[in-house]
């Protein structure tokens, strides 16, 4: 089921566009033109409000008030063309999730809109699983496609602190300092060789990214 | 003028006056004349009561009641009261009891207060109720009228002579009095009251001259000094009045500054709109030239408006702080700020046109959030402002990375670095001290830096943060801001940053 987006937006062109570039990325988006109050029975369903502030007639903040005056926990990412720390603190204490300054460019407000309603990873107890890849937290075992595959310990700390959070770059600072043995002299170089061994191991599968300038991540696309 | 007369100070001074001196004169006057009475009230019923002793007046008086207590002759007996039989020596008569006003005259009554004597004047209930409580009573009488009257219950209390009632009067300069007997105490009140008026007559003129010249002063712009000679009060209100003349166009002249800073201001910015805008209509007009005669639109030309439509939005953000900034005191509003969200948002603006350019734009929040205390607005425009200029420098195929860590447990740092052409190290200072020596590049400065950087270091100053340049090891810049690091847990619903 697609997910609702309620758009409230009074300019016809920027609404329509950002109308469109939802549709593109996958969301059902309803555009309301004018500000109105939101209705309890309009709530189900709906992922997340993108809500300009500066509305003719109604003050955005308003709806935002009476919005979370009902209860209601729909997260409302604001828009406005100001970029003013004041506005900003009002937003937030009235409850608004995320705040984007106008002028944006269509990828960014896609991206925007989907950390918001992004669902937390998946991580049932002890274990991650990433795509092909299965990591027991509690028994140290790491599994590809079900195929089981021996790991030292600094492999797989070094595994768990990336797949901790997939598609995100560690720095190699991080690593030295929290994967290594602290015991033996590691440096960047050492942290590079066991990256190297760690993805000889995990074969094509699994892929242990290097990061331009940060340091190492796992993929999250398939390969 | 009619109102001035009404209002005015001296007039006011005259209805002053004689509202207070006329109650006073009033309650003196009353207060003269309740002592009189009381005094007049004493030495009758002193001599009344001494008389009464002598046991001879019973007799004299029951005797004649119609007639007892005429006057009599100072130090002469009268007739009446001389009693028959061969003269006998006297006694030295008494000082005078009276020595003033007229002699006292007595009246006897009987049991009912009525009295045998036709010149006794009537009593009445409220008189006769007073004795009750003593045997002696003085009766009520206008205190600005001379008559006294006492009446007195006789030692003996019965028959035609039950009570006497002794009538004397007041007289001016009687003993216990408290003005004097003439009223020519008048005049040296009327003689104050002329003195206060002439007094004030010179300090009305002055006043009406310090509203001349402060009239002349507001006139003019408040330009004018308010001339204050002498030590009064007059002259401190005119000095009072210098300082505020002197204040109000000081604050005319700050006003007049600001506005010339903001004419300024929006005539430059309007200017550094401008150009990149111009840019963009010409690149459009390539790309519409190219669409028109059939050919595929050059995807650098593209890119190139697409950078300069990034660009515009950049610069008018910048420009909206540098007006904050040149504002005099910044209206910063500080706050607990989620950086890794901060970060984020930064990455997120500036990712779209980066993978325009074909530049790889990495980034990197620590696990844990960070958060310091900053202006959100202000911190994260210097961010972006020091993110876009390690892309907008670089190269196609080029890298930027824009890494968030802690740099100690209370030190945060933000780094971006890049492969790009970089600043030789001998432009590294220069660039680096751009914010102490003001900002006088603007925008589109020859060496590329501009108002972003610029802004970037005056935000820097303003939250206490380390702003350093140095050259990063894969050969381009790295730009580094270390901070002060506060607990994340206040970044709650009501922080800037719920990321």
């Amino acid at each position: 089921m697609p997910e609702r987006i309620l758009l409230i937006e009074d300019d016809q062109e920027l609404g329509s566009q950002i109308v469109e570039s939802l549709k593109k990325a996958g969301f059902e988006p309803t555009w309301w033109r004018t500000g109105r109050h939101v209705e309890a029975q309009q709530l189900p369903g709906l992922v997340l409000i993108i809500l300009d502030l500066m509305l003719p007639q109604t003050y955005g903040l308003d709806i935002l008030k009476e919005l979370r005056s009902t209860g209601a926990e729909v997260p409302v990412l604001v828009l406005s063309a100001r970029n003013d720390t004041a506005d900003k603190v009002r937003a937030l204490k009235l409850g608004a999730d995320d705040y984007m300054t106008k002028p944006f460019w269509p990828e960014e407000l896609v991206e925007r809109v989907r950390a918001r309603v992004r669902r937390p990873a998946m991580q049932r107890g002890d274990a991650l699983e990433i795509g092909k890849l299965r990591i027991d937290l509690a028994s140290r075992g790491v599994s590809v496609e079900g195929g089981a595959i021996e790991l030292t310990r600094v492999e797989f700390d070094l595994l768990a602190a990336l797949a901790r959070r997939p598609g995100v770059a560690v720095t190699r600072g991080w690593l030295v300092e929290h994967v290594l043995d602290p015991d033996r002299e590691g440096n960047e170089r050492t942290l590079d060789v066991h990256v190297s061994r760690l993805r000889k191991k995990l074969g094509a599968g699994v892929r242990v990214e290097t990061v331009w300038g940060i340091g190492y991540r796992l993929g999250t696309e398939a390969p | 003028m009619k109102l001035r007369f009404l209002g005015g100070l001296r007039s006011r001074l005259v209805i002053v006056t004689i509202l207070v001196t006329v109650p006073m004169v009033v309650l003196l006057m009353w207060l003269d004349g309740r002592a009189r009475h009381r005094a007049a009230a004493y030495a009758l019923s002193d001599g009344i009561t001494r008389r009464l002793q002598h046991p001879e007046e019973r007799t004299r008086c029951e005797a004649s009641p119609s007639t007892w207590g005429r006057p009599r002759p100072h130090g002469r007996p009268r007739p009446a009261d001389v009693p028959d039989g061969p003269p006998r020596p006297r006694p030295r008569p008494p000082p005078p009891m009276f020595p003033m006003g007229a002699p006292p005259v007595s009246y006897a009554y009987d049991e009912h207060l009525v009295s045998a004597n036709p010149a006794a004047p009537l009593l009445t209930a409220a008189d006769r109720r007073k004795l009750d409580e003593s045997s002696m009573a003085v009766l009520d009488r206008p205190w600005y009228g001379d008559d006294v009257d006492v009446l007195v219950r006789t030692p003996w209390g019965s028959g035609p002579c039950s009570f006497v009632l002794v009538h004397g009067t007041t007289t001016p300069g009687f003993i216990g009095a408290l003005l004097p007997a003439s009223p020519i105490w008048l005049l040296p009140l009327a003689a104050v009251l002329l003195a206060i008026l002439i007094a004030v007559g010179p300090m009305v003129a002055r006043i009406r001259r310090l509203t001349a010249a402060v009239q002349r002063s507001a006139a003019h712009g408040f330009s004018g000094r308010i001339p204050a000679d002498g030590h009064d009060e007059v002259a401190e209100l005119a000095r009072a009045f210098d300082a505020a003349s002197r204040e109000v166009q000081a604050q005319l002249a700050a006003k007049d500054q600001r506005e010339k800073t903001l004419r300024e201001f929006l005539s430059n910015t309007t200017h550094d709109v401008m150009i990149p805008l111009t840019v963009l209509h010409a690149h459009l007009t390539t790309l519409r030239e190219a669409h028109a005669s059939g050919r595929a639109p050059d995807p650098l030309i593209l890119t190139a408006a697409m950078d300069e439509a990034h660009y515009i939005g950049a610069l008018l953000h910048n420009l909206a702080i540098a007006a904050k900034l040149d504002a005099g005191a910044p209206g910063m509003i500080k706050g607990p700020v989620d950086l890794n969200a901060l970060v984020t948002r930064v990455v997120s603006r500036h990712a779209p046109i980066a993978r325009q350019r074909a530049i790889a734009l990495e980034h990197a929040i620590p696990e844990k959030a960070l958060a310091t205390e900053a202006d959100v607005t202000m911190l994260e425009q210097a961010v972006s402002n020091v993110l876009y200029n390690a892309i907008r420098h670089n190269r196609t195929g080029g890298h930027v990375a824009l890494i968030l860590e802690p740099r100690s447990q209370t030190r945060f740092r933000v780094r971006v670095i890049d492969d790009g052409p970089g600043i030789p190290p001998e432009q590294l200072d220069r660039v680096a001290q751009r914010g102490e020596r003001g900002h006088a590049a603007r925008t589109r400065a020859p060496d590329g830096q501009g108002l972003g950087l610029d802004i970037a270091h005056r935000v820097a100053s303003l939250h206490g943060h380390k702003l350093k340049f140095a050259e990063s090891e894969y050969g381009g810049l790295e730009v580094e801001i270390e901070g002060d690091q506060i607990d994340p847990s206040s970044l709650r619903k009501d922080s800037i940053t719920s990321a």
